[in-house]
């Protein structure tokens, strides 16, 4: 019998009055995947997500994270538990230093201010973002808070990690360089689920992609397969483009 | 070096109004301690955790009742009113902060603001309270224990030990885990949660420790004036009052509400001297013009002008 999936989400259901921004999606995650959401903008992704990080409560499902039932815990009670998000738009402790800010999450498993901060100074390395730990935060560009939201998040040491939109905003540059950070992060042993509108990223990073639409999931599995799937094509540009699109693949100019 | 100053500064600062023997100066510093301790308490949950109450008269309505209460009802001495007076506040808090705290923005603030008042009014129409007359202390003291000086000199040393115990909890809390937890809350609420920290007992534990020493501030109050009526106690006077007084020197920092003290209690004294009467109308004009100057000039209040200088490179 395989091992229980780390990350367990069944017909969630998130509904803002009659609108139903997701509508019965799933998704399993084992541990030590990373896996790609991606859908249009409106798809119901980032609803989704914060379904998952406890953020907002579905209005119904089932999320069991770690052998545990999770669907109507608040986001401490995830953290707890051993999940971690980064904000698609950062979220920085502006008036506190860069290290104060990594501790922050450091004192959810080391209580004590000397161990906290030997803990975020180890993420702060990890991050690369070590020389401005005594920086005030509110001073970093955006590449660095997207960074210092990664490290915050790292260091509750999370077994599972939830990036919502942490590369965007990025230089092309940048993307590659975040790219192999959040391989290293994988490395290191940390599931991952990533949402990103950039293909590129969830081609090079992901083992699976999840493809939302409309509040569903319409198509799952390897990358390259997804993004080639008539639904998904359809989802992103349209039913006449994408014809045309799939014609021109077929007789190349 | 830099302690043995702080200390030199600190004995000399106790000494002054020993020294300079005119009651009023001594009045004053001891009403400036008094201010800086409520100023302290409001700043834990005010300053620290960005909770923004504007109802602390509340607690220091409790203090101060509490104290001349137990004085009416069995002719104890004023102090020994505020463990009662820190218990009310304590059951008051949980009452506030239960339910508004489950809430973002700004129904924590109006929430306060309504409870105050609401008190206020029923204190005024309470004849076990004196209804709007209020309450008195001892007309003549019966003993040490009732604290009851002529000169202001043991109030200043009385307050200032106080204000000392007061600044070294809030100290040692702002370097635990509770002090950096209420930071992250002030600053970000649904990231703090994202992290683990259960919001909403940081809050909680914060509002209990403010309202707990304001009340101790009420009774001190209580115990040196020896007469409360509502709007002296819970006007909504004392609570903006604890909000200047921390803003104008630097709320969530740890001397900012004693540098407020210093600052505004003497001009405080002073236009009501000036002015004559109890310039209550002078006090309001005086602490608008002081909003918008903190509003407009250093949001962060004035201990930023300190640490505002120019990065030195490394």
């Amino acid at each position: 019998m395989p091992p229980e999936p780390l990350l367990e989400a069944t017909g969630i259901v998130k509904a803002f009055g009659s609108f139903r921004a997701v509508d019965g999606a799933g998704l399993t995650v084992r541990e030590g995947e990373i896996v790609g959401l991606i859908g249009p903008n409106g798809a119901g992704k980032s609803t989704f997500f914060n379904c998952l990080a406890g953020d907002t409560q579905p209005t119904a499902g089932l999320i069991r994270f770690a052998g545990q039932e999770v669907t109507r815990a608040p986001a401490d009670a995830h953290a707890r538990a051993g999940m971690a998000r980064s904000f698609q738009v950062p979220v920085t402790f502006e008036d506190m230093t860069v290290l104060e800010n990594v501790m922050v999450g450091a004192f959810l498993r080391h209580p004590h201010r000397r161990d906290a901060r030997e803990r975020a100074r180890e993420m702060l390395e990890v991050t690369g973002l070590a020389r401005q730990a005594e920086a005030r935060a509110g001073g970093l560009g955006t590449p660095g808070r997207k960074r210092l939201e990664i490290a915050r998040a790292l260091a509750t040491e999370p077994r599972l990690l939830l990036l919502d939109e942490a590369l965007a905003g990025l230089n092309p540059t940048e993307v590659r360089d975040a790219i192999g950070f959040v391989r290293g992060l994988h490395a290191r042993g940390i599931t991952l689920i990533v949402v990103e509108h950039i293909m590129e990223v969830i081609l090079s990073l992901a083992e699976r992609a999840v493809v939302f639409n409309q509040g569903k999931v319409i198509a799952e599995g390897v990358p390259r397969a997804v993004v080639d799937d008539p639904a998904v094509v359809e989802a992103y540009i349209g039913r006449s483009l994408a014809g045309r699109r799939l014609r021109r693949r077929r007789n190349p100019p | 070096m830099r302690i043995g100053l702080g200390v030199a500064a600190v004995v000399l600062l106790l000494a002054a109004p020993a020294a300079v023997g005119d009651p009023f100066i001594q009045r004053v510093a001891a009403l400036v301690l008094l201010t800086a301790i409520s100023a302290s308490a409001w700043n834990l949950i005010g300053g620290y955790a960005g909770q923004v109450s504007i109802g602390h008269a509340v607690f220091f309505g409790a203090g101060a009742y509490a104290s001349l209460l137990v004085f009416k009802l069995f002719a104890w001495p004023p102090i020994a009113g505020a463990p009662f007076g820190i218990a009310v506040s304590l059951v008051l808090a949980l009452l506030i902060g239960v339910p508004t705290f489950r809430l973002r923005g700004h129904y924590f603030s109006m929430a306060t603001i309504a409870v105050a008042e609401l008190i206020r009014i029923v204190v005024g129409n309470w004849p076990l309270l004196g209804a709007a007359v209020g309450l008195m202390g001892p007309a003549v003291p019966r003993g040490l224990a009732d604290l009851s000086f002529l000169s202001p000199l043991p109030y200043f040393y009385i307050f200032a030990a106080v204000e000392a115990a007061l600044l070294w909890v809030t100290w040692a809390m702002a370097r635990s885990r509770t002090g950096y937890y209420l930071r992250a809350v002030r600053a970000g609420e649904r990231a703090a949660l994202s992290l683990g920290v259960p919001v909403l007992r940081y809050k909680l534990v914060a509002l209990l420790l403010s309202a707990g020493f304001t009340a101790l501030a009420g009774s001190l109050y209580a115990v040196m004036v020896g007469y409360v009526d509502p709007e002296s106690v819970l006007g909504i006077l004392v609570s903006v009052q604890m909000v200047i007084v921390a803003a104008l020197g630097g709320a969530g920092t740890l001397f900012g509400p004693v540098l407020g003290a210093v600052i505004l209690v003497p001009v405080q004294q002073a236009t009501n001297a000036a002015f004559g009467g109890s310039g209550s109308g002078l006090t309001y004009i005086v602490y608008g013009a002081i909003i918008l100057a903190i509003a407009r000039f250093r949001p962060g209040g004035l201990l930023e002008l300190l640490h505002w200088r120019p990065r030195r490179a490394a």
